[in-house]
């Protein structure tokens, strides 16, 4: 085995790692403080990368200042979606929650295609897109290395916030029990509001990477919904914790199938789906 | 006195099941009020009712003048309602210290007063300062009692529900847990226990009401009720 294929290989997985927990840890909340399966999680990072791309085409914004618009506009998004549709569907059973939220994501599609086209958008004229570093033979290019840097610090702050914040234990509270944070003073459906809209706001600031990263379209946070999902399984639902290292599996599974196996990357999108059906199969031998 | 607590004509359903159509009492402030009933009497829904967790089908409830209609069960906490419910409804992944500090976290008028509200707690329940840095989950049943009870003194009440705090206790426990409601009262805290220990509660009781089939069917002293002869027979196996 060529010994750099697999440095290469593992480097790129850690690499993708932090975004794929950024976006993960956002469906993560969603499902373990609001109960709700959102199948439109991807949607909000494809939003949030078209953005990013008009801001860019329109204004000239460079993607990192991009991350402060987006930030904003996918959190009133999120809030405006909750408002007016998932609190509805809160106490239905789940199968309409996830028909309802697989229908806002085929909305969400069909519009940015509407608006954007079918084609891959392409933000090809910042300076340092090809910027790359060789590491005994490893390439490292700059973007995948500070999406990871600025992933690891985004997640890391929201871990912090949880822990430490009033405003992180409310969602811890409302996470592990409804009726005790009501009875400290919690309105539990603003919380839930606050919730969505923050796990909106973190797929959209992984859309801004993507954006520079990929070509995205408006196809490409479906994607990113199913590894989001498999990420979330094997962490185990609603474990904000186990995000971190469940991202890392999942993306270095993906980068060393693509990397080390012949027509590999053609095979790096069933990785997520068979680790979903090994986590599933392994966890319902355990409750036997 | 003035009244804690008036409730008139309350009524309430879980979905189409009726619990009660029609009950009234009040509250003095400062009064210790105990709801004794059997099993499936409705005790646990009056309280729940009160406190908003269960919405009002039908009456009225009003605590310290003023009408809880329409409050959420949080804003009814801003109002100045503590409920220590059955069940405890604690947040078990979280440690001691957390759930105490809850209590007070979202209330701006609570917060203030935290550090000395928590030092209270802790001198009526000085097993909670030992455990902490605990989670919540590993706590024994009294532990755990001890806990929502101070989680909910955290929230500076006026008026405190308490719903069945002796299940599952020992006898030592249950008596730690009346001593720290009965030394509650005494701070000024109006409380109302809902409680199956019926000898234990009436004894505390200015003043007690006996529920059965979602209606008040008895309204005396604690003492009085103690002796009363269908009470006896009913609760007390006399």
């Amino acid at each position: 085995m060529d010994l750099t294929l697999l440095l290469q290989g593992i480097v790129s997985g850690i690499l993708a790692s932090g975004l794929y927990a950024l976006v993960s840890v956002g469906l993560a909340l969603a499902i373990g403080v609001i109960g709700i399966v959102n199948f439109a999680h991807g949607e909000f990072f494809m939003v949030g990368a078209f953005i990013t791309y008009q801001l860019f085409i329109s204004f000239g914004f460079d993607p990192v200042i991009s991350l402060f618009f987006v930030a904003p506009t996918l959190f009133l998004l999120g809030g405006a979606i909750y408002q007016s549709s998932i609190r509805y569907v809160l106490k239905a059973p789940e199968l309409n929650q996830m028909l309802l939220t697989f229908g806002i994501s085929i909305i969400l599609q069909n519009l940015a295609l509407l608006i954007w086209g079918g084609d891959p958008r392409t933000i090809s004229s910042v300076a340092y897109r090809s910027i790359g570093y060789q590491l005994g033979g490893v390439s490292i290019g700059l973007v995948p290395l500070a999406s990871f840097l600025i992933s690891l610090v985004i997640v890391g702050s929201l871990y912090y916030a949880l822990l430490k914040t009033p405003a992180g234990r409310a969602m811890r509270a409302v996470a592990q029990n409804r009726m005790g944070a009501s009875l400290i003073g919690l309105e539990v459906n603003r919380v839930y509001l606050v919730t969505f809209a923050l796990s909106a706001l973190l797929a959209g600031l992984g859309g801004v990477m993507i954006a520079v990263i990929q070509s995205p379209t408006p196809i490409v946070g479906f994607a990113f919904t199913l590894k989001a999902f498999a990420i979330v399984v094997l962490a185990g639902l609603g474990n904000i914790r186990g995000i971190l290292w469940a991202s890392l599996v999942v993306a270095l599974s993906e980068s060393l199938v693509a990397t080390l196996v012949p027509n590999g990357d053609a095979l790096r999108n069933a990785v997520f789906f068979a680790i979903i059906f090994v986590v599933l199969i392994a966890r319902s031998r355990r409750l036997a | 006195m003035s009244t804690a607590l008036k409730v008139e004509g309350l009524a309430a359903s879980y979905g189409k099941i009726q619990v009660f159509w029609n009950i009234s009492f009040h509250v003095d402030e400062g009064e210790f009020v105990t709801i004794i009933g059997a099993n499936g009497a409705g005790k646990t829904t009056v309280l729940k009712t009160i406190s908003g967790l269960i919405p009002l089908r039908g009456g009225s409830v009003q605590a310290f003048g003023k009408s809880l209609k329409g409050f959420s069960a949080a804003k009814i906490v801003r109002a100045g309602l503590g409920h220590v419910p059955e069940g405890r409804q604690l947040f078990g992944l979280m440690t001691v210290l957390e759930n105490i500090e809850s209590g007070a976290d979202y209330l701006p008028e609570a917060r203030k007063e935290a550090a000395k509200t928590k030092d209270f707690v802790y001198k009526l329940f000085p097993r909670l300062a030992e455990r902490e840095p605990q989670l919540a989950g590993t706590l024994s049943g009294g532990e755990l009692q001890m806990l929502a009870i101070g989680r909910a003194l955290m929230s500076k009440p006026r008026l405190l529900l308490v719903d069945e705090p002796s299940l599952g206790l020992a006898p030592a426990l249950t008596k730690t847990v009346f001593g720290a409601l009965q030394q509650i009262n005494k701070e000024g805290v109006t409380v109302v226990l809902v409680e199956q220990n019926v000898q234990q509660s009436l004894k505390l009781a200015d003043r007690a009401f006996v529920l059965e089939n979602g209606e008040i069917i008895k309204e005396a002293s604690g003492a009085k009720l103690l002796h009363d002869p269908d009470v006896q027979a009913a609760y007390l196996s006399i």
